[in-house]
């Protein structure tokens, strides 16, 4: 069972989520700069001024006396201006001011109050706001207050914090619903892909991620995806050819030695035959053991098994190849010819190199006529890299067929007649590729008409040649 | 001439028993690496032929612990596993043939033979078998005094055959201390260097030396 994607838990999701408190600090930080950038200044201000007139007053009280002090006090507050006074008795009963009593607050010297008021203006009418000044006992007992009334500014400012809170709580709301929109629509998105996945999983290797064409990152993981099936689909494709080659190459020979066996059992005690019947019995047996010798080689080769590398004489190889296999050759009416250059050094496994360039050369000695030719060429490139070319006159092998014969077990129709299991090919190119080389195929040295000859070039990284 | 068998599979130990006692060997099985390891450690045997994948100790380690015991015996490893690294590890280990599984029985009775042959074998600068004489240092072959000349390898070719003379040595073992070959090519490459050779070293002459063993090899005998 697959767990199917939970909203909450989807990294789109999980992204929005962090967007949503980055809005809220960004809120909260801009609130805190509006609040200051106002209230804080018009605060500032009013401290200030009510400092200064409590200053004032306090002089007025220490030069005059209560009497002097009460006398400014109801001159100050008739006068039209921001400030508000207040003045009472030690016990708290107001003597005269703008407020018919003080503030609900314990009081001591001098110091900072922040209240709110109700107060009857001139008109008669009852006000109420809130204000900010000063208050403190003077010498001898007496209340003085003196304070700014804020008026309209803590409710501009009430009013720009509260926008600013709505606007917050929009910005989270929203940007949580485009998380869920977008971890909505991504998930839809990763569950087409996951959908693939299990429908191959389940067996189905030619089911593909679906590709909108948008070109978007989904786009571009589906189709990596797809090509990833494709090239599995066809490795599955060429492993199934190579198994049911591999039981057919087995079952041949299998088959002639079961009826051999069965004809000379059934048949009447004969030395000569019972002799003969084992001897084919005995070649049937050792050509599915070159089969299975060959396969286990290759999957060496192309396994993960490491191999010991070392410096290579490729050179004196090649030359020893040739040298090895021409006498055969000439007692076949093949033209051998071997041009190698002198100082060809690899780096790699001396054994697998000796036995990927005999394979070549075996293949085309099987695959000329008499009186052909087969030469070995081994040159440095101009790129530095080793070009090894064993090339034939024989029948050649067609451009279109040419990558499919370095698959394993793919012979030719051409070539089922003739012996082997059809993996020497695909043991040089896996070779090649461990020496990260490569085997190519091309014309060989043909000329008249359709036979073009075969040329297999075995192309490897050259060592310095010191 | 005495050999000690140290397989485990009991079948293919009987079937190895058979052969090695048809070919005239005396023949005791060990069936694990630890009772082969004792066995062998009493000395009394010539050849010693050793499976790789063994109980109880490695075949690999049999051999080294024999070689630190001072035990000389040629030994002849028997090896599914025959790249060239688990060959090299084996003769390191001090064996002194390795052969790769499957492998024919005639290929194993003529390594054993060439091993008893090869032991406390002297540095020679001169070989012989009948008439033909050759001289390792100055590289001359020479039959019934008379001089042949042989390319360099024909000359390996014949060095090989002639400190195996008088047994019979297999189409692979030529190629892997000929050549140092360690796959089997398709063609009869082979059988078309011995006939150059014999062509070289018996057309002019009434006996023949290199005979054909069939189905087997090649000997030479005078």
């Amino acid at each position: 069972m697959r767990p199917s994607l939970s909203l909450l838990r989807t990294t789109t999701f999980r992204l929005a989520l962090a967007q949503a408190g980055i809005v809220l600090v960004f809120v909260i930080a801009l609130l805190g700069y509006v609040y200051f950038a106002t209230v804080g200044q018009l605060n500032a201000d009013s401290d200030l001024l009510a400092d200064q007139e409590y200053a004032a007053l306090d002089r007025a009280y220490g030069e005059g006396g209560i009497r002097r002090l009460n006398q400014e006090v109801v001159e100050r507050a008739a006068r039209q201006g921001p400030l508000l006074y207040v003045l009472a008795e030690s016990n708290g009963t107001v003597i005269t001011g703008d407020f018919q009593q003080l503030p609900a607050m314990p009081i001591g010297t001098a110091e900072r109050v922040d209240f709110n008021f109700e107060r009857l203006d001139e008109d008669g009418n009852d006000v109420r706001g809130r204000a900010r000044g000063q208050v403190g006992r003077l010498l001898n007992g007496p209340i003085l207050l003196v304070a700014r009334d804020l008026g309209d500014s803590a409710l501009i400012s009430g009013r720009i914090t509260s926008a600013l809170w709505t606007v917050a709580l929009f910005g989270v709301v929203l940007s949580i619903a485009s998380g869920l929109i977008g971890s909505w629509l991504a998930s839809r998105r990763v569950e087409a892909l996951a959908d693939t996945a299990h429908e191959v999983m389940g067996g189905d290797i030619t089911s593909r991620a679906p590709v909108r064409g948008e070109n978007d990152e989904f786009d571009t993981l589906a189709i990596a995806i797809n090509a990833m099936l494709d090239r599995l689909q066809h490795l599955m494709q060429v492993s199934r050819t190579a198994g049911d080659a591999i039981a057919h190459d087995l079952r041949s020979p299998l088959t002639r030695f079961r009826q051999k066996l069965e004809a000379a059992l059934e048949a009447p005690p004969n030395v000569e035959a019972d002799r003969e019947a084992l001897r084919v019995a005995l070649e049937e047996t050792d050509s599915v053991l070159d089969t299975f010798t060959a396969v286990l080689k290759l999957a060496r080769v192309e396994g993960n098994v490491t191999w010991r590398f070392e410096r290579v004489n490729a050179t004196a190889i090649l030359r020893e190849l040739v040298d090895f296999y021409e006498p055969a050759a000439e007692d076949e009416q093949r033209a051998m010819k071997g041009e190698v250059e002198d100082g060809l050094y690899i780096y790699g496994e001396p054994g697998l190199f000796t036995q990927a360039v005999s394979n070549l050369i075996e293949n085309a000695l099987k695959y000329t006529y008499e009186s052909g030719r087969v030469e070995v060429r081994a040159v440095r490139r101009v790129d530095g890299r080793i070009e090894i070319a064993v090339s034939d006159d024989g029948p050649g092998i067609a451009p279109e067929d040419r990558d499919r014969v370095l698959d394993r077990f793919v012979r030719l129709e051409s070539a089922r007649s003739t012996p082997g299991a059809g993996l020497g090919l695909s043991l040089v190119a896996a070779v090649a590729r461990l020496h990260k080389g490569g085997l190519h195929l091309r014309d060989g040295l043909g000329g008249q008409g359709e036979r073009k000859g075969l040329g297999a070039v075995l192309v490897l990284p050259a060592m310095a040649n010191s | 001439m005495r050999v000690l068998l140290v397989e485990d599979d009991a079948e293919m130990a009987a079937s190895l028993k058979a052969s090695l006692s048809a070919d005239d060997h005396e023949v005791e099985i060990a069936s694990d690496g630890e009772l082969g390891h004792s066995m062998a450690s009493g000395g009394g045997y010539d050849v010693i032929v050793l499976d790789r994948m063994l109980p109880k100790k490695l075949g690999v380690a049999v051999v080294r612990e024999l070689r630190d015991q001072g035990v000389s015996t040629p030994v002849l490893i028997l090896s599914a596993l025959h790249d060239e690294d688990h060959r090299i590890e084996g003769l390191n280990a001090g064996a002194n043939d390795y052969l790769g599984k499957p492998f024919s029985t005639r290929e194993l009775l003529a390594r054993v033979r060439a091993l008893w042959n090869g032991r406390d074998r002297e540095p020679l600068t001169k070989l012989a078998v009948g008439d033909l004489e050759m001289d390792l240092l100055a590289r001359t072959v020479k039959r019934g005094g008379k001089k042949l000349d042989l390319q360099p390898r024909e000359f390996r070719l014949l060095e090989y055959l002639m400190r195996n003379s008088g047994q019979t040595v297999t189409r692979k073992m030529l190629l892997e201390n000929v050549w140092d070959y360690h796959f089997d090519p398709q063609t009869n490459v082979i059988d078309v260097h011995i006939s150059r050779l014999r062509s070289k070293i018996d057309r002019d002459f009434a006996q023949s030396l290199l005979h054909t063993v069939r189905g087997s090899g090649y000997r030479l005998e005078a």
